[in-house]
């Protein structure tokens, strides 16, 4: 079966476009060319051989018929001449004999003919007849013999047949042995190779290249490449796995990533929830402070109002009948409900500072500053004040709280350094952690750092109300709107040695509480 | 228009202090509503009103905001959309000094909003001065050319 399989195999490589087919026409060709070239040589070799032994026979005619044709000529004996002449025509490959009688002497001189002369392949010699008469050579005729090489060429034909068909057999045996040897060495191992990777998954692994070879003496080129083949099998195996397996991996890192994104959605709708919620009660309690500052603005005035009145109605209309006593307590009342009018005053300031839109827009703090201090001077032209502001300090504020919240750290400095002669105001910045840091100082009072943590509670006092006016309310509207404006504020003093207030704006990390930490926070 | 009793007698001792012509009588007469819907019954002649004279109309109305029931916004709300007083002037006397009050006032055609101050003596300035720019000072077109022009 496998013979027969084999034999197909041979068939069909002849026919088709392959290599055996190359192979067998190369084999011919340079086969033929060479039978072509050792058979011309041989031919030509035989050729010659040939033609010198007609030459050697002719030359053999010279020295045996000669003499006795010459004796025969000059006896004019006839007969004898022909048989002479017939013994050298039947020798092999002589085609014709002539003897020809010299002419000169006579005028009928003697002519004989044996054989058809041939005009082509053929060899002629001819002999002078020569006579001794009297020691004297004479010339009495001339013998013409003619070789034919028919005969030669007819053998070299037949030989050349002869050649070329056992030239031609064996070439084909050959070529077909050839063949089937280099099939049976190559190009069979070539199709198993073909029909193996044809087939090879790389996914999986199987057998390895394997090639059916009994003559397994040593490694020659087809293991070479078998090795070869099954080294870069394994390999690329070995790098589908690893693929697989980053594959595997990045599935894996995938769906991580697509929970972390769930995540962070769900994440992001609960915080929008949050933020939804927070926003929803900030609205409530900003609607709350709205009704809570209208209610002090319109219910605790009118009380207060209606006490002022009739304390006045009592004081002018009654004042035959109410004593000194009685009037000094009258003022006292008086006073009272002046106080709360300014707190309750004060109280709505702050709650609407810390209400409405804010437009923030870069503007000139140190122009801004200028103009406050500006005011407060028209209104006490007679201080004597001294003045160092930093100029074309900017920033991004919105206008209108900005300058509430300037213009009471400056009424600080201008109430606390009343009774200094020179009243001092400074306004800068520094840079202190990369950050700037807005600060307004004065030469005042100043105040005991132990008392810092009250100073921007509302209603919190460090001095006496005796010393200073105001309603404790101002710096608590200063940290407020600074706290609208993502920055902290504090403050640093020593009584006696003035007091300076720093401030930060947009800080990058937004822990802003109620700033009374960050006060607290320069407490010793 | 005031709720408040104390309000209202420190308000009517307010206007007595400039409301004494030489020879004894007033120079104007003051009514006193303690309710939007007291004040609408009086401004319009019904209800317990309903026997005032048509021709007695006041002069100049004075209203406070904050009240029980009709507030004072609605008050002036309904006697603007009434032709009779379209013209009257009417006068917001309140402690609110609430910025959306006092715009929601003038939207609907108040003539002044004062807000009451603390100090009583301010107070009966305040009065006085109402008194004599709007009725003493302050001339309201006639009849004639109201009707004129509608």
């Amino acid at each position: 079966m496998r013979v027969i399989e084999h034999k197909d195999n041979v068939i069909s490589a002849i026919k088709g476009r392959s290599i055996a087919r190359r192979l067998l026409v190369y084999i011919i060709f340079f086969s033929s060319f060479i039978t072509l070239i050792a058979t011309s040589i041989q031919l030509y070799t035989d050729f010659k051989r040939d033609v010198s032994v007609i030459e050697s026979r002719l030359n053999e005619i010279e020295s045996g018929y000669l003499a006795s044709i010459s004796a025969s000529l000059w006896n004019m004996d006839v007969r004898q001449l022909e048989l002479q002449m017939d013994g050298i025509k039947h020798l092999p490959d002589i085609q014709s004999v002539r003897v020809e009688e010299a002419s000169e002497q006579f005028a009928n001189p003697l002519q004989l003919t044996r054989g058809t002369p041939l005009t082509i392949r053929q060899i002629s010699r001819e002999y002078p007849i020569i006579h001794r008469v009297n020691d004297e050579d004479r010339m009495i005729g001339t013998l013409y013999v003619q070789a034919s090489l028919t005969e030669v060429f007819k053998r070299l034909w037949e030989k050349v047949i002869v050649i070329f068909f056992s030239q031609g057999v064996k070439t084909f045996i050959v070529s077909l042995f050839i063949l089937c040897i280099v099939y049976y060495l190559v190009t069979r191992h070539l199709t198993d190779i073909a029909r193996y990777v044809r087939k090879v998954q790389v996914e999986e692994d199987g057998p390895h290249l394997q090639l059916q070879r009994n003559d397994k003496a040593e490694n020659d080129e087809l293991d070479d490449v078998v090795q070869a083949f099954n080294g870069m099998m394994s390999n690329l195996r070995k790098a589908y796995e690893d693929l697989r397996q980053t594959n595997a991996q990045l599935e894996i890192d995938i769906l991580a990533r697509k929970r972390a994104e769930q995540e962070v959605l769900y994440l992001n709708s609960v915080l929008e929830q949050k933020v939804r919620q927070r926003t929803a009660e900030l609205e409530a309690a900003n609607k709350e402070l709205a009704a809570f500052s209208y209610s002090v603005s319109h219910d605790l005035r009118a009380p207060l109002r209606r006490i002022e009145g009739f304390r006045r109605i009592l004081a002018e209309d009654y004042q035959q009948t109410i004593d000194d006593k009685g009037r000094h307590y009258l003022s006292r009342i008086e006073a009272g409900t002046h106080e709360m009018a300014d707190m309750i005053d004060s109280f709505l300031r702050l709650s609407r500072t810390t209400q409405g839109e804010m437009d923030v827009k870069r503007y000139n703090i140190s122009e801004m500053i200028s103009l406050i201090i500006k005011g407060f001077q028209e209104r006490e032209p007679e201080r004597k004040v001294e003045l160092r502001i930093e100029q074309e300090v900017y920033a991004d504020v919105d206008k209108r709280f900005f300058e509430v919240m300037l213009t009471n750290l400056v009424d600080n400095a201008w109430k606390y350094s009343r009774q200094k002669t020179v009243t001092e105001i400074r306004f800068g910045t520094q840079q202190e952690e990369g950050e700037c840091v807005y600060y307004v100082s004065d030469n005042g009072a100043g105040f005991d750092m132990n008392y810092a943590g009250r100073l921007f509670s509302p209603f919190a006092r460090l001095h006496k109300a005796e010393e200073f006016e105001g309603t404790g309310i101002g710096l608590t509207t200063v940290q407020r709107i600074i706290s609208r404006h993502g920055g902290q504020v504090r403050a640093s003093s020593a009584p006696g040695e003035g007091a300076t207030f720093y401030f930060t704006l947009w800080t990058r990390e937004k822990n802003s509480g109620d700033g009374n930490h960050t006060a607290s926070g320069r407490q010793s | 228009m005031e709720d408040n009793p104390d309000d209202i007698e420190l308000a009517l001792l307010g206007f007595s202090r400039n409301n004494r012509q030489e020879n004894g009588s007033h120079y104007y007469v003051i009514e006193v509503a303690r309710n939007g819907e007291e004040a609408l019954d009086f401004l319009f002649a019904r209800g317990k009103f309903s026997d005032r004279p048509v021709g007695s109309n006041p002069n100049l109305i004075l209203l406070d905001v904050n009240l029980p029931g009709i507030s004072g916004l609605e008050v002036l709300q309904e006697i603007r959309s009434h032709r009779s007083y379209q013209h009257t002037p009417v006068v917001i006397l309140t402690t609110s000094d609430e910025t959306s009050d006092i715009i929601e006032g003038y939207n609907l055609g108040v003539n002044s909003y004062l807000q009451k101050p603390v100090s009583f003596n301010a107070f009966v300035e305040l009065l006085q001065q109402i008194g004599q720019y709007w009725l003493k000072n302050n001339i309201t077109p006639p009849k004639s050319a109201l009707s004129a022009l509608r």
